[in-house]
């Protein structure tokens, strides 16, 4: 067989928001007329879906609808400081700030209900648009309930912001606490090797995550699917070249990245343990999804062909060329043997 | 050359235009039509997010001249929704989370069109094949397939279109696959990133860059470009009025270099003009003579006793080293069964984000400098530029684009400085828009990495000594490397209880592309090598790879290798979970696939046989 199969695995683990040193983030909100909700928070939207998953735990926390909340830009002259996207920490630090800012607008709103509904607070309740007491009568949309509180003079606006409990690492030892919430998680590849060219299809991947709570699992297996299709081309492909400080891979005809035809399936596994810390139990999964799946995939090709590449990429040329090294040392031993 | 009359059909109307010869039919319907649905990506047919419909055929339209399509009927992105209501196919994305930076989606829903086109039942490994000339660097493409599946199951009425729709959520939000909220505007092409925004009174900016790894800049020679027609504004470092230099954690990098440059692409010089063109022209007219020096290139080099140093302040050119120690690795060895040693490298990689670097800039009326960029970290940047141009922090705005992708390289203020101080010097609005080949060329890469690795374990499986020493080539300016050399360091020895450990990850400045910032930040280096070890551990011990890594997992309370108490842990129930859910076969890796029964499941995709359909002879017969 001038194909063969293979699967290996490998495991990770990683540390949500900034390395040793105190991370923050702040947002704005306020329930707004008709039942609509704003947030304001130096957010960046780099693909991931972030404003999706703000929009979702602000319209969870405040009970509005998700498609009624809206996501002010990021604009360091109109929005609080969320510093930057990276370290896998937007949903982590943002989204427990919304959720916290998202809680007071909700209870400035729910104050006044309380009062003109003559209600203990605790009995109201908001989801879906709409304002409740339980074991009552009373029920209005949001909207309305908007209206009555600025009747009343108060405008339901809420901000916060969320802080970490680190510390830096100590010079000599590198002892420290750099991150407050971590998460763990493990990949299968499961690898076709052709022995005659020395290419390497991965034909599969299973990638199992903690993600502490999965706000949007779509978005969740989004990141999972994209961030194994980049150390994909990274285990097989892409590699920026250098000669005397000069690249001769300075465009997509010799920078070879991934295209359809190289992706694997992913299956996505979303673990969910709750970080403890944070009021919504968000952790990550931005930055982890990419980690094991590179050595996942170089077990994988040392489990089909018995090969092992330690320098990446594992080009088909490199590849062909382990095989043969290793035709050749086998058949010299079995020479040695006869002899 | 004299100026084309063109004239064409484009999404339904008759255009007749004067047009540029040397313009592509990408820079023509994005510049003089402001269609900018269309992204441009490599402009060299490479990536696929230009591409229109052309006479009905799909085509890449940073190839095309504009002249060439004189007379054609062209259906931009913008034709697919034409009323403002999505298309199928577009509705489909939207409901399957297609979209995540949204850059390439233009060109992938053209492509996707054309593919049910020619065959409105296209099975997946069509569908991969008709979408081969298109790259997404974010999706790993998967729900592009699922997108493209299921639009045409509706569009065959397999599907009722109420498939489209939002699943019907009811209280709860948090836990359900709510659609994105900015999908929409990126399937359609309405959303504009930098590139595709435009001001009154706009100049545009082109960037003289070093030939050299490593010279000194004897003089700069600016009165040629000055003296230009349509030049507004020529900057070097001498026009930095405040403390020049930027970096993620050292500021170590000047906005245009000063004194000398240190590596191949370095920002010198840039221009401001009325149109791209004679910008360019004035970059090349500034005479710069360089003295070259001395240049470094490998770390190790760079490292040893009298290599060229690239910096005053780093003699030693080591950026950073960062130790963790955990109890006596010698001891820990001798008391191991099995010690293995090796060496793993890693190569330097570039985003590859489809949105080159764009952004614009302007004074406003309340002479506030202000940045429009696809930036990943506003705050910074603005405390970074207030310093360099000496202004109050409230006299420095940042605005962030779009980002059309990023992955840690929009973290490194590149070349919103050189934006600032034109914006300062013509008082015009100013914009920079960055070809991919200078995306490629000045901007960081993932560290390239060498790792010696020494692990010594019980033959029970336990692990009871870890050495590992990483030397990453952080290029000419620091940018993130100490960072990443950290996170490196603290996650090197994976998620397992080791009682003596010993780490050390370096990174070095040298000649070479600057590395920073990339999506895993080290840890995808050092994993490499742990992960890959602990497998040739297993092999030697008999153990299966899932095995060893429950025998030495974290568990709840662990403490980690910086002495950090953990709380809950949960990698054994990610590896249980993984087990089970890929079905796999317990045994120690002993290259044993042959014998395996646990492959070629359901859950994977078939191999590749590329080009087989159509070798057959033309379309495959439609499966109804």
């Amino acid at each position: 067989m001038a194909r063969k199969r293979g699967r290996g695995m490998a495991a990770c683990w990683y540390g949500i928001a900034r390395t040793a040193v105190i991370d923050r983030a702040a947002a704005w909100a306020e329930i707004d007329d008709g039942g609509s909700a704003k947030v304001v928070t130096g957010v960046t939207e780099i693909g991931e879906g972030i404003l999706t998953v703000l929009a979702q735990i602000a319209a969870h926390e405040m009970g509005v609808k998700p498609e009624h909340v809206v996501i002010g830009d990021n604009d360091t002259a109109r929005a609080p400081e969320a510093s930057h996207a990276g370290a896998s920490r937007q949903t982590y630090m943002i989204g427990n700030a919304v959720a916290l800012a998202s809680r007071e607008a909700r209870k400035q709103l729910v104050e006044v209900m309380a009062e003109v509904w003559d209600v203990d607070v605790d009995v109201i309740r908001t989801g879906n648009g709409e304002v409740w007491a339980e074991n009552t009568n009373h029920r209005i949309t949001m909207g309305e309930a908007v209206q009555t509180s600025k009747g009343r003079g108060v405008v339901p606006v809420g901000s916060a912001s969320f802080g970490t409990d680190t510390t830096g690492l100590d010079p000599v030892d590198g002892s420290g606490r750099p991150w407050q919430a971590y998460v763990f998680g493990a990949q299968v590849a499961e690898v076709e090797v052709d022995t005659v060219t020395g290419e390497v299809q991965v034909l599969g991947i299973w990638a199992a995550h903690d993600v502490g709570r999965a706000v949007n699992p779509q978005g969740v297996e989004g990141q999972i699917e994209g961030g194994v299709v980049q150390a994909l081309g990274q285990a097989l492909m892409e590699d920026y070249k250098l000669d005397g400080g000069h690249t001769s891979t300075s465009g997509f005809a010799k920078y070879i990245l991934p295209t359809s035809l190289d992706v694997p399936r992913v299956n996505s596994i979303i673990i969910e343990d709750p970080d403890p810390i944070g009021p919504l139990g968000v952790k990550g999964v931005g930055e982890p999804a990419m980690v094991p799946t590179i050595p996942a995939i170089m077990n994988a090709i040392y489990d089909a062909v018995g090969v092992r590449i330690t320098a990446l990429p594992a080009t088909p040329e490199k590849v062909l060329m382990a095989i043969r090294d290793k035709k050749r040392q086998e058949t010299e031993r079995a020479v040695q043997a006869a002899e | 050359m004299p100026d084309l009359q063109f004239t064409a059909t484009i999404n339904g109307r008759k255009v007749a235009r004067s047009a540029k010869p040397q313009q592509r039919l990408l820079d023509f319907i994005r510049d003089d039509l402001n269609l900018t649905g269309n992204k441009e990506g490599c402009g060299a047919g490479e990536c696929g997010t230009c591409s229109v419909f052309v006479d009905g055929v799909l085509m890449k339209s940073c190839l095309l001249p504009v002249a060439k399509a004189h007379g054609a009927t062209i259906e931009t992105v913008e034709a697919l929704a034409q009323t403002g209501e999505l298309s199928v196919l577009q509705t489909a994305f939207h409901k399957a989370g297609a979209s995540q930076c949204g850059y390439c989606i233009p060109g992938m829903v053209m492509a996707a069109t054309a593919a049910l086109r020619a065959n409105p039942f296209a099975d997946r490994e069509e569908i991969k094949e008709r979408l081969g000339g298109n790259i997404c660097r974010c999706t790993g493409y998967q729900k592009i397939f699922d997108a493209v599946e299921l639009a045409r199951d509706v569009q065959n009425g397999r599907l009722p279109a109420t498939a489209l729709m939002e699943t019907e959520t009811e209280d709860a939000v948090i836990g359900k696959a709510v659609r994105r909220i900015d999908a929409p505007s990126k399937v359609s092409g309405r959303l504009r990133y930098a590139a595709d925004m435009t001001m009154p009174g706009m100049l545009h900016v082109q960037v003289l860059r070093s030939p050299h790894a490593h010279a000194r800049i004897v003089s700069i020679d600016m009165s040629a470009a000055e003296a230009m027609d349509g030049v507004e504004g020529v900057i070097t470092c001498a026009d930095v009025p405040g403390v020049d230099g930027f970096g993620v954690f050292v500021n170590d990098q000047p906005i245009m270099a000063r004194g000398k440059v240190r590596y191949v692409g370095e920002a010198v010089a840039a221009v401001a003009a009325e149109n791209p063109l004679v910008a360019a022209r004035a970059v090349a007219a500034i005479k710069v003579v360089y003295d070259t020096l001395p240049a470094v290139f490998d770390p190790d080099d760079a490292m040893r006793a009298g290599a060229p140093a690239l910096h005053d302040y780093a003699p030693d050119n080591i950026t950073k080293h960062i130790p963790i120690r955990v109890g006596d690795v010698e001891k820990g060895f001798a008391e191991s069964d099995l010690v293995v040693e090796e060496t793993y490298s890693t190569q330097a990689i570039e985003h590859a984000y489809l949105e080159p670097e764009a952004g614009l800039a302007y004074v406003d009326h309340d002479g506030v400098v202000t940045i429009v960029s696809p930036d990943q970290n506003v705050t910074h940047h603005r405390h970074m530029l207030a310093r360099i141009i000496a202004k109050p922090i409230s006299k420095v705005r940042f605005i962030m684009s779009p980002v059309g992708g990023g992955f840690g390289g929009k973290e490194d203020m590149i070349y919103q400085g050189m934006l600032a101080l034109l914006a300062m010097k013509t008082q015009r609005p100013v914009r920079l828009v960055f070809t991919r080949e200078e995306s490629i060329i000045s901007t960081a890469k993932r560290h390239p990495s060498r790792t010696t690795l020494r692990m010594g374990l019980m033959k029970n499986g336990h692990i009871r000594a870890l050495v590992m020493k990483m030397i990453c080539d952080g290029g000419a300016y620091g940018l993130s490397t100490e960072g990443v050399m950290r996170k490196a360091a603290i996650l090197a020895a994976g998620p397992y209880v080791i009682p003596n450990v010993r780490v050390d990850t370096y990174g070095i400045y040298t000649n070479n592309t600057p590395s920073g910032a990339f999506r895993s930040f080290g840890a995808l280096q050092t994993a490499f090598a742990t992960e890959s070890h602990l497998d040739i551990c297993a092999e030697r011990l008999g153990l299966d790879p899932f095995h060893i890594r429950r025998i030495n997992a974290m568990r709840d309370g662990a403490v980690t290798h910086t002495k950090a108490k953990l709380g809950s842990v949960s990698l054994t129930r990610a590896l249980d979970a993984l087990e089970k859910a890929s079905g796999w076969e317990a045994g120690a890796p002993h290259s044993r696939g042959s014998t395996r029964r646990d492959l070629n499941r359901a859950d994977i995709r078939p191999p590749c046989a590329l080009g087989a359909r159509f070798a057959q002879g033309g379309k495959q017969e439609a499966a109804e």
